[in-house]
């Protein structure tokens, strides 16, 4: 009962009310031209939205190139600057690197040579030693001739070219003691006939 | 038998339409404009000048009409695209007179400068309580009382089940009793 009360009552207020005002003639005219606008804008708005996107950005780029041009370049310069004063550095370093390891060449080389100097004998020394064993030889074979051949003369003679030869060697001494002995047999001999073959002792016991 | 040859004639036209016929749309809004802008008129609380949301819904229905499968009519169709236009209209509305700081009576009633064709206060009430109605409720009141629709159609349109839609027009009629409950006592 009530539901029908209500239905009454609004369908009076509709009648009321009334309809609509009258939809136009040209409304599917209307609607088409519509589609096809949201159509276009569908279509173009990516090219519209990528184009404003582009000419934004060429803007930007433009208006911020200047300022970032300048911080760059002074970033490169005092790249430039970094670079050059690690490169003398490193210079620095390897000529000192350089100098130490010639240095250490040098002293190497040194020290070869410092042993070969080392190595090599003293001539002063070698000569002595040479005139040594020569006086010793000449005596020696002055003492053969004394003592094995006989040969007085030649011996005499060998004992004073050593003492000639080499006055200040120690064999020029023994020459002199064998010419002394020698000068006190043939003395002796003279006195005395029968007396013993003098032996050289010393020339053995330095040999 | 009537539906199923106005469903015919629906595929008819829409089969055109898809063919590129486009006097086939002409033919729709032919038939089916009177209709759409009286249920939006009524949906939107009878403002009398719905001609920007009858062109919306039926620019939707020309965008849409491609993926249109024949399920349900096209009215059907057509009422269900009307009823989700006046929904975003309303809320549209809504929004845009909250943004211009309107006073809270103007949000309560939407439609209060719209002129009253007879200037009663019967109508006026009435009408004031159906747009106070939720849209979940004064959507069902519209097409059942008004449009009057059966109820498959509305559970169609509306996309609920009928036991639903009867619930919503019983909480709907319940809502209207109370706030029309004098002037119900009077018709008695």
């Amino acid at each position: 009962m009530t539901e029908d009360k209500i239905e009454n009552l609004l369908q009076k207020t509709d009648q009321m009310a009334g309809g609509p005002a009258s939809v136009s003639a040209k409304l599917s005219a209307v609607v088409r031209r519509r589609a096809h606008r949201r159509r276009i804008a569908t279509f173009a708005a990516p090219f519209a939205v990528a184009a404003v996107i582009i000419i934004g950005l060429g803007v930007w780029s433009i208006t911020t190139r200047t300022p970032k041009t300048t911080q760059d370049q002074e970033k490169l310069t005092s790249l430039e600057i970094q670079v050059k004063q690690l490169r003398a550095r490193t210079d620095a370093a390897l000529n000192l690197i350089q100098e130490v390891l010639e240095d250490e060449r040098r002293q190497r080389r040194l020290d070869e040579l410092e042993a070969q100097l080392a190595s090599i004998p003293d001539p002063l020394e070698e000569l002595q030693k040479q005139v040594d064993k020569t006086a010793f030889i000449l005596v020696y074979q002055a003492d053969r001739m004394y003592r094995e051949l006989n040969q007085t003369n030649s011996a005499v003679e060998a004992y004073n070219r050593v003492i000639a030869l080499f006055p200040q060697n120690r064999w020029a001494k023994v020459a002199r003691q064998r010419l002394a002995e020698i000068e006190n047999r043939k003395f002796n001999k003279t006195n005395s006939e029968g007396d013993s073959i003098w032996k050289p002792q010393n020339a053995q016991s330095s040999c | 038998m009537v539906v199923m040859a106005e469903t015919i004639t629906d595929e008819l036209l829409v089969g055109q339409f898809n063919r590129g016929d486009e006097s086939a749309f002409d033919r729709i809004v032919e038939q089916h404009s009177g209709d759409v802008a009286a249920l939006a008129n009524r949906l939107l609380g009878w403002p009398g000048d719905v001609e920007d949301v009858t062109q919306d819904i039926f620019l939707a229905a020309y965008l849409g009409l491609k993926r249109f499968r024949c399920e349900c009519s096209l009215k059907t169709w057509l009422f269900t695209i009307t009823i989700n236009k006046c929904r975003s209209y309303r809320y549209k509305r809504i929004l845009r007179l909250r943004l211009f700081a309107a006073t809270k009576a103007s949000l309560t009633r939407p439609h209060a400068k719209v002129k009253t064709p007879t200037g009663s206060e019967t109508f006026d009430r009435v009408r004031r309580a159906v747009a106070a109605l939720p849209a979940k409720y004064r959507e069902p009141v519209v097409l059942r009382y008004l449009q009057e629709l059966p109820t498959d159609e509305i559970s169609q349109i509306i996309g609920i089940s009928k036991n639903a839609l009867q619930v919503r027009l019983t909480r709907a009629r319940r809502r209207l009793r109370q706030e029309l409950a004098e002037l119900i006592k009077e018709k008695l």
